[in-house]
């Protein structure tokens, strides 16, 4: 089975560039990689999360894989096509859907739900006999009363919202659905709601859907396949129960670590890094995690480690990824001396 | 100086042009020098208009029943200079957003200054002793030039030590911290969980953290309010209400955690139904409408105060001590 969308090597440079700081700077500053060499694929009907903190890019690429922002080098390849120009990426917007991390600020405010509904129809200028009938029969695909065509996005909430959201970006019956942060701002109640109706609806019209997050929590109960990102990197790929199970790079371990548990007996004694994320301006040398990784050592501070194959359907970029048993492991688990009993 | 904090029977209504909103009802609440204390709930429970009440923040449409005494003084009774002057010295606020917490225009170093402002034994540069001190104890290296920073060159795990540093500089007796990882990063918020469990082994004033993040509650507090709609439904130590929760929204609410499965779900646990409008609060029990072991009481009577242990009180019908 070849893969519904295949990213190769995509980096996203954002130009300092303004013409103040021209002004100002005369000697044109270096670019910035804000995504460096990126490669990941997707598989018909798989779910893939994107999990990293702000700053690391996960939005952006996302944004890239739709054509919102230009790729500096790279390659999409999306069922099987290159997608290069404004018209491919046209063409596969067609096919594909983003859901925006704000359902409510993504909803035009002066347009009833209905209109909303149906716009994306009417821009790719398919025919829509009735559109109050398509609008109403999108609204009960997610599950809200047909009463809610007349509504404004203000009248929602924020659960509601979300589900207008899931049913606009499942009008075209994309074969690729993106959702940026689904479940932020949502209480644990309802994010549930949300993530099941995504569930059915996929197991039903069989897309394949990339779900950016932050939240490793609830990205371990709905994906297939976990990503990792890193100031713009990918660190570590795998299928998320081996990932869970068996963190390899420092970094998935430390976040994996670092969430609370719900639990007042597993108490975390230290945390498990310490420091800030540094920012891509001023990329670390060497492996870029070197500056926080508690079993760091010198190779690390020069050296950047190539991203690998370590075993089944795992990438890692580590020179002592965490591998069960290895000492890496051991080191990491003692220079942390967490005992919440995650990584054992 | 560090004195106990008791609402009792607390309610607080907004007056707005659509009626009254019963935001809060009937809320009894108590704390001790030394104890952290985790009011837990999510949106539209009342746990923001909870705290601003024991803050004494509420906006002008409020109107407030019953009482909230500290230090054996009711706050309710004090005129507005004196709540005023309990406000900047005895009761702090560290807010959810560090960025808006603090003036843009500002260099943190003069705003935690003017954060002093009632200490007026104290010069500026014994000030700005205090405050370098302060910032080095929440574990910010080179406090000196930090101070000469403004707010929009920290980071946000940074600002949000600041702002815990500001809150403790005035020496409080009462420490509210509003949502105070909301904003972070998780591997932050991991390094705020633990500064603020480091402070309070020196501090011995009370701490109130509000958090709908039920891992937050459970690294940080020694007591839990749950709250629905409103009201406190159950409380009780921390232990009891993570491991023998009995009122059927704690139980709710905890199942619903995704962090609390190890395994893969394919169906997340969810709580049907919706909060119930609070111009018209129901006459009975708050949650009987989305609970599914309400019976006939549920609809039309006040749930009884359950006291299950000492420290540990469902309000339920349905719970049996």
């Amino acid at each position: 089975m070849s893969p519904l969308l295949a990213i190769d090597d995509l980096s996203v440079t954002f130009a300092r560039s303004g013409l103040l700081s021209r002004l100002i700077n005369p000697f044109p500053l270096p670019s910035f990689n804000v995504i460096d060499g990126v490669t990941l694929s997707l598989m018909p009907g798989e779910t893939l999360g994107l999990v990293g903190e702000s700053g690391s890019g996960k939005t952006t690429l996302a944004r890239t894989i739709l054509g919102l922002v230009r790729a500096a080098a790279g390659r999409i390849v999306f069922e099987g096509r290159d997608v290069q120009t404004t018209a491919d990426f046209r063409a596969m917007r067609r096919r594909s859907a983003m859901m925006f991390q704000d359902p409510v600020a993504s909803l035009s405010p002066r347009l009833r739900i209905g209109t909303l509904l149906t716009e994306p129809q009417v821009i790719q200028g398919l025919p829509m006999p009735d559109r109050r009938a398509a609008a109403k029969a999108l609204l009960a695909l997610v599950g809200l009363p047909a009463s809610f065509v007349d509504r404004f996005p203000h009248e929602l909430s924020g659960g509601q919202a979300r589900r207008v959201g899931v049913a606009r970006a499942l009008a075209m019956k994309p074969h690729l659905l993106l959702a940026d942060e689904p479940t932020a701002g949502l209480d644990v109640s309802v994010q549930g709601d949300v993530l099941n109706l995504i569930g059915e609806l996929k197991r039903e019209l069989g897309f394949a859907a990339m779900i950016v997050t932050h939240n490793l929590a609830m990205i371990r109960h709905v994906s297939d396949r976990l990503a990792i990102m890193y100031l713009g990197r990918l660190v570590e790929t795998g299928p998320t129960q081996d990932v869970f199970s068996e963190p390899m790079h420092p970094y998935t371990a430390t976040l994996i670590q670092s969430e609370p548990i719900p639990d007042p007996r597993r108490r975390s004694q230290n945390p498990a890094v310490t420091g800030e994320i540094p920012s891509v301006f001023r990329r670390p040398s060497g492996c870029e995690f070197h500056t926080r990784c508690p079993i760091a050592r010198d190779r690390c501070k020069t050296e950047a480690p190539t991203y690998r194959p370590m075993g089944a359907d795992r990438m890692v970029r580590c020179h002592f990824p965490l591998v069960t048993g290895g000492q890496e492991r051991e080191a990491f688990s003692r220079a942390s001396a967490n005992q919440k009993g995650k990584l054992t | 100086m560090s004195g106990s904090l008791a609402a009792r029977d607390l309610s607080v209504r907004y007056e707005t042009p659509h009626g009254s909103v019963y935001a809060l009802r009937h809320v009894d609440i108590e704390a001790h020098p030394g104890e952290v204390i985790g009011i837990v709930g999510e949106s539209g429970c009342g746990k923001s208009t909870l705290v601003t009440a024991l803050a004494n923040l509420l906006p002008a449409n409020a109107r407030i029943d019953g009482s909230i005494s500290y230090n054996g003084v009711d706050l309710a009774k004090l005129d507005a200079h004196r709540q005023r002057l309990l406000r900047g010295d005895e009761i702090a606020l560290v807010s959810q957003d560090p960025m808006t917490a603090f003036n843009p225009v500002l260099t943190i170093g003069d705003q935690l200054v003017d954060f002093q402002h009632h200490r007026k034994d104290l010069g500026r540069a014994q000030k700005r002793a205090r405050i370098a001190a302060m910032l080095g104890r929440v574990g910010i290296a080179d406090a000196e030039r930090r101070m000469d920073c403004y707010p929009h060159e920290l980071s946000g795990g940074m600002r949000q030590r600041v702002a815990i540093a500001a809150a403790l500089l005035t020496d409080p007796g009462l420490l509210i911290a509003d949502e105070p990882t909301t904003a972070l990063d998780v591997t932050m918020e991991a390094q705020i969980i633990h500064l603020l469990r480091e402070l309070r082994r020196e501090y011995n004033g009370i701490v109130i953290v509000v958090s709908h993040h039920l891992g937050v509650i459970a690294e940080l507090c020694d007591r839990v309010y749950v709250m629905y709609a409103g009201e406190v439904v159950e409380d009780g130590e921390v232990d009891a209400i993570f491991h023998d929760a009995r009122h059927p929204y704690t139980q709710a609410l905890l199942a619903c955690d995704p962090a609390r499965f190890q395994e893969r779900l394919d169906r997340l646990p969810t709580i049907p139904g919706s909060l119930p409008n609070l111009t018209q609060p129901p006459s009975g029990c708050v949650y009987a409408p989305r609970c599914d072991r309400a019976f006939a009481p549920c609809g039309s009577v006040v749930p009884p105060r359950v006291k299950l242990s000492a420290s540990h009180i469902a309000r339920c019908h349905a719970v049996t001590p």
